[in-house]
């Protein structure tokens, strides 16, 4: 700002709003395939959904409750099966007491575990049901954590299993418990992340924790890979990055990621970000995926981005093989990408498909899952849809 | 209640006054987040007041409000938000201003102009003055669009007979709980404010301003950033004999850089006759709705950017009021004020009035008895050179 904007009316004459991101996107990007309903889709009327997961031929989605829809809080966790064409049912729900929430939800690679973290309530915290009937998960153990719980991953390390969870505000932590006896979870660490909004998300993969931490951008731990000599009992920083906030300047609201092992080139220089930026839930949203550079991962670095406006990235899921990219875009329902061979500056000429699976006005994505071939999508206004497409 | 020039020498003595008041008052609206109405009875606005002033050029103000011990829980007040509150006004901390001013630095070599610094706790020098200086008992909805207030501040001013300007330094994270102090580490500096107010005529003004307000729902700095305008015009000085009192304002707050945008439109007027007053406001503003962790709190600190909606609020309020006698220095006003608001929800998102509500309108009564003592309630927010002129007769013992 020069310094004549200082004077006083000056000052007044400077004020005013800022448009756009620093650096230009271009106009927006044009899809070249489309996806298609194939199953599911509006089947959830009298709640909120949140989360999912696919494991076999049955599926699991949360319920948020930030606002009551119907009169009906975020209490519940959907089972769904899947026909043999991979269309989904609801068999029956899992009412959960005292959790207004569930904020996060994944089953073991074993199928035996299903785990969900939860918010908003006496229960909420991190709690864990077996799967020896899939239709009827039973309760094991929970842990009970007062500002809840935002997002859980499960991840195997050492032989022992453990779930990185991502504690809320006021004092925000990834929490780090061993469910290998999952009748009797234990704490194995608790690292703090700075409360600039703290943790929202974590991705785990050869022993080496992403954290994904909103304005403090992403922290990568070494939780068992030896790259640090760190373990889940004592996560040792490699390295950090704060990516950029030219979406919507108000810091970088760095939530999710994927870190991209690519079975084609061989490489794992990749790690995709999930900028969440504001958003009118239901309605409006804004934010970027961030593509950073950790082929040094002591020295990450962006180096490319992928916008759409009028509308924010959530959750990742990807199709390494096919090195796709999909990602849950809140009220632009579902984006596809190309992310084969090099990745730099605007990605927009990468974008393969999108999709809004509820239509203008009742479509607002959360997540995705790519399972038996067709892509799971949960919509927080329209439920569990099985899309196919590129 | 006081004035008491000090033992100190000079062509213009140590003074100090002080005031006091509060209202007591019993409060109802017919509808409340969750269904059903709601009735209270408490002691709201209690404040003591103290201006003081030395050697002519320096001053001293503070206003103590005690409502974090009274209304901890906040005032009934369906519209009302701000500070993690909602539907209740929330209370203000103990130290509302406490500013120490150096007036007319320049003395007479800037002729009639007068030049002076502010520094302390109180209001940046944006919008209008602050709801609880004004004649009505309730808040508007627009009060955290059109004040910013209870900050660390450091304010240059200048003033005339014509125009007076006014810019601020400040933190921009708003109180949490009423014993916080603002946040000086990290935060004082990131956000500043300007206003320009014209003098066109006796008793009417003009004021036009801006403010950039750095995370102010986040006293740790992740939040989003606001910008902020206000215009409004005022009028107080009797007419035909009468006090007449009115002000008419404009506000607009644009956070993260336009993605939201509240506006609001309000005018308000007070006529006086003898001891009768009367009153009445008409508001239109948007608020955000966020999410809530019980009837009447919003989430803090918050986890991210998102709310659930915007709603409008379309308020009437009509009051009457009625200086009761003098009892020993301390003045009794009854009062009355009956509001009717209409809530609607203005785009997209998943908030639903009717559902929290059960309808789309809310009927509120206060009844109430202002009191008060000493010195009158000051025009908050103004400070130095455009310290309430009323005020400023006295600390210098005679007119401007």
């Amino acid at each position: 700002m020069s310094r004549w904007c200082w004077l006083l009316l000056g000052a007044l004459a400077c004020g005013s709003d800022k448009t756009g991101p620093g650096t230009d996107p271009g106009p927006d990007p044009t899809p070249v395939a489309e996806f298609h309903v194939s199953g599911g889709g509006n089947n959830v009327p009298e709640r909120y959904s949140s989360d999912l997961w696919v494991h076999g031929s049955y599926a699991y989605t949360g319920t948020w409750g930030g606002a009551l829809r119907d009169g009906h809080p975020g209490n519940v966790v959907k089972i769904w099966s899947l026909d043999a064409n991979g269309a989904p049912t609801l068999v029956d729900s899992l009412v959960v007491p005292g959790i207004g929430t569930v904020s996060d939800v994944q089953v073991s690679d074993d199928g035996s575990l299903l785990v969900f973290g939860a918010e908003r309530g006496p229960n909420a915290g991190l709690l864990v049901y077996g799967l020896t009937d899939p239709r009827k998960p039973v309760f094991l153990d929970s842990t009970m954590v007062e500002t809840g719980i935002h997002t859980a991953t499960i991840a195997e390390i050492a032989g022992r299993s453990y779930v990185f969870a991502a504690r809320n505000p006021v004092d925000p932590a990834l929490l780090i418990y061993d469910i290998t006896d999952p009748a009797d979870i234990s704490l194995s660490a608790s690292v703090p992340i700075p409360p600039q909004y703290g943790i929202h998300d974590t991705y785990v993969r050869d022993g080496l924790a992403f954290v994904f931490a909103w304005n403090t951008g992403v922290i990568i731990y070494d939780v068992g890979n030896g790259l640090k000599s760190g373990s889940p009992q004592h996560p040792v920083e490699v390295g950090r990055v704060i990516t950029a906030d030219d979406a919507n300047h108000d810091g970088p609201s760095v939530h999710n990621g994927w870190w991209f092992h690519n079975p084609v080139t061989g490489e794992q220089r990749y790690l995709f970000v999930g900028q969440e930026g504001a958003a009118n839930i239901g309605s409006t949203s804004n934010g970027d995926i961030h593509v950073v550079d950790v082929s040094d991962l002591t020295h990450p670095r962006e180096v490319a981005f992928f916008h759409l406006d009028g509308a924010g990235t959530h959750n990742f899921w990807m199709d390494e093989e096919r090195q796709i990219l999909y990602a849950a875009y809140y009220n632009a329902g579902v984006v596809a990408l190309d992310v084969s061979g090099t990745l730099s500056g605007d990605l927009g000429s990468r974008l393969l498909a999108r999709g809004a699976p509820g239509g203008p006005g009742d479509t607002f994505t959360w997540g995705v899952q790519l399972s038996g071939g067709s892509l799971y999508v949960v919509d927080m206004l329209s439920g569990l849809w099985q899309l196919s497409g590129p | 209640m006081l004035l008491a020039p000090s033992a100190a020498t000079g062509q213009s003595p140590a003074q100090a006054r002080l005031g006091a008041g509060g209202v007591l008052a019993y409060e109802a609206a017919s509808v409340t987040p969750g269904g059903g109405s709601l009735v209270e009875a408490r002691l709201v606005q209690p404040t003591l007041m103290l201006h003081a002033s030395a050697w002519r050029r320096l001053r001293a103000l503070a206003t103590l409000n005690f409502e974090g011990a009274t209304i901890p829980g906040g005032e009934l007040a369906l519209g009302n938000w701000g500070e993690g509150f909602v539907d209740r006004r929330h209370p203000h901390t103990y130290v509302h201003e406490l500013v120490l001013s150096a007036d007319d630095l320049l003395g007479a070599s800037d002729g009639p102009a007068r030049v002076s610094i502010s520094a302390g706790k109180g209001f940046a020098p944006f919008g209008t003055d602050d709801p609880m200086a004004r004649p009505f008992l309730r808040f508007p909805v627009n009060h955290h669009l059109s004040q910013i207030l209870e900050r660390a501040v450091l304010i240059g001013s200048a003033r005339t007979r014509l125009v007076a300007g006014e810019i601020g330094l400040f933190n921009g994270d708003e109180p949490e709980r009423p014993g916080q102090w603002p946040r000086i580490g990290g935060r004082f500096g990131d956000s500043w404010a300007s206003r320009v107010t014209l003098y066109p005529i006796p008793g009417g003004e003009v004021q036009a301003s801006y403010a950039e307000v750095h995370s102010p729902e986040h006293r740790p700095g992740a939040g989003t950033d606001q910008g902020k305008w206000s215009l409004s015009a005022r009028w107080s000085r009797p007419v035909a004999g009468h006090p007449l009192y009115g002000l008419i304002e404009w506000a607009r707050t644009s956070e993260a850089n336009g993605f939201f945008v509240f506006h609001s439109i309000l005018a308000e007027g007070a006529w006086t006759a003898g001891r009768h007053r009367l009153q009445y406001r008409f508001e239109r503003t948007e608020r955000p709705e966020e999410e809530r962790v019980s009837r009447f709190r919003s989430l803090r600190p918050h986890l991210e950017n998102s709310i659930l909606g915007i709603t409008r609020w379309t308020v009437h309020t009509a009051g009457y009021t009625i200086d009761g006698p003098d009892l020993s220095g301390l003045r009794l006003s009854p009062l009355v004020e009956v509001s009717y608001g209409r809530m609607q929800r203005v785009g997209g998102g998943v908030f639903d009035v009717e559902s929290l509500y059960g309808q789309d309108h809310v009927w509120s009564l206060s009844v109430g008895v202002r009191i008060g003592a000493g010195m009158a309630m000051h025009r908050m927010g103004r400070y130095g050179s455009l310290e309430d002129i009323e005020m400023r007769h006295h600390h210098q013992g005679g007119p401007e």
